[in-house]
């Protein structure tokens, strides 16, 4: 019975997220996310059947095992992108690290002003940052690695939604700034949309997206503090 | 036939090299476990295994495909974590559209400014 629940879990998951996955390849929407789609449709399944989070963990922990291998295997494309982070060493940087300090800055002092909890707070901190490594930045800090991986998906959508706009209404025509400025904000899913604007804009927002990780788990234990009540 | 033997192939390449960055990836949880740093593990091993291609002791080929295979499908990885959302259907209905607005502001705030920088800073330094 317990074998027939977790097969029935990965299987669920699997299925999903593949059919998902087509279905973004073809309109390539961001609000079609395959990771969206595919956990709606779990905890959909889950509560028509009367399953809890109980039954689904060891499923869970069985797909998640090769996370860590997927999480430092970042270092390829990084490598790959090498001459970008030689070229543009200062405006990567720099536009990192600024964009890091304003959207968690902006984040906690909204949050703290629509009166969220300390919990809430810490979890919203790593939003901006790729699922693997907020999840471990939140949990560092004291937060709920579940709540920050739900954040970090919505931010993946909105700021490739709303990304592309608001830089063009600013006038960031750059590919260099708009594929940074996609990958600080909105990781995997701000350097997917970056790429379909084209080379350049796609290897800044790969670079971006990792380096924006890098710096924020370096600052969260500092920077942090600094906003919470 | 032959394409069967070139699907093992591929497969038991994919699964070796998985097994290098997932030695890499338990060296780094060791390494900041054992200097009691606030980094997490995943991090340490994503920027040792940097250091070992710009040091040539490890070449980008030997992991190529079975990184490749792990990034392609990085995503789904995200969706068992995100179903434990479940857990927190009352706070979602009671600060969703709060949350929802924090996010949108937060994430303008950072385009913006990373955006508005390195424009500025780019346009100088090109020319």
């Amino acid at each position: 019975m317990n074998l027939l629940v977790f097969a029935a879990g990965v299987l669920a998951t699997v299925g999903a997220y593949l059919v998902t996955r087509r279905i973004f390849l073809r309109f390539r929407y961001p609000l079609l996310n395959p990771v969206f789609l595919s956990t709606l449709a779990i905890i959909a399944a889950l509560k028509l059947t009367g399953g809890t989070l109980a039954d689904y963990q060891p499923a869970k922990e069985t797909m998640t095992f090769l996370l860590g291998p997927a999480t430092v295997a970042l270092a390829l494309p990084l490598y790959k992108n090498r001459s970008v982070l030689r070229n543009h060493a200062l405006p990567v940087f720099a536009g990192v690290v600024a964009g890091c300090l304003a959207t968690i800055a902006a984040v906690l002092v909204a949050g703290r002003v629509a009166g969220l909890s300390r919990g809430v707070l810490i979890s919203l901190g790593p939003k901006s940052v790729t699922v693997p490594i907020a999840v471990e930045i939140s949990r560092i800090a004291g937060g709920e690695p579940t709540l920050t991986a739900a954040f970090v998906v919505a931010t993946g959508m909105i700021g490739s939604i709303l990304g592309p706009t608001l830089l063009s209404a600013l006038k960031v025509e750059n590919p260099v700034a708009r594929g940074l400025a996609l990958g600080t904000v909105s990781h995997g899913q701000g350097t997917a949309v970056a790429l379909l604007e084209g080379e350049t804009a796609g290897a800044m927002g790969g670079v971006a997206m990792v380096i924006a990780a890098v710096v924020t788990a370096l600052i969260t234990p500092f920077y942090l503090p600094l906003f919470l009540p | 036939m032959r394409k069967a033997m070139a699907l093992i192939t591929q497969f038991l390449e994919i699964a070796w090299q998985t097994l290098l960055l997932w030695l890499v990836f338990r060296l780094g949880s060791f390494l900041v476990a054992w200097l009691h740093l606030s980094l997490p593990g995943n991090v340490a091993g994503m920027l040792l295994l940097f250091a070992l291609f710009c040091t040539g002791i490890v070449k980008p080929a030997w992991i190529d495909a079975g990184g490749g295979f792990l990034l392609k499908h990085f995503a789904f990885f995200f969706i068992p974590i995100s179903v434990g959302l479940m857990a927190f259907g009352p706070l979602m209905r009671q600060s969703g559209l709060t949350l929802l607005a924090i996010l949108v502001l937060s994430a303008a705030v950072g385009v913006l400014v990373t955006g508005l920088s390195v424009q500025l800073l780019h346009g100088r330094s090109s020319r």
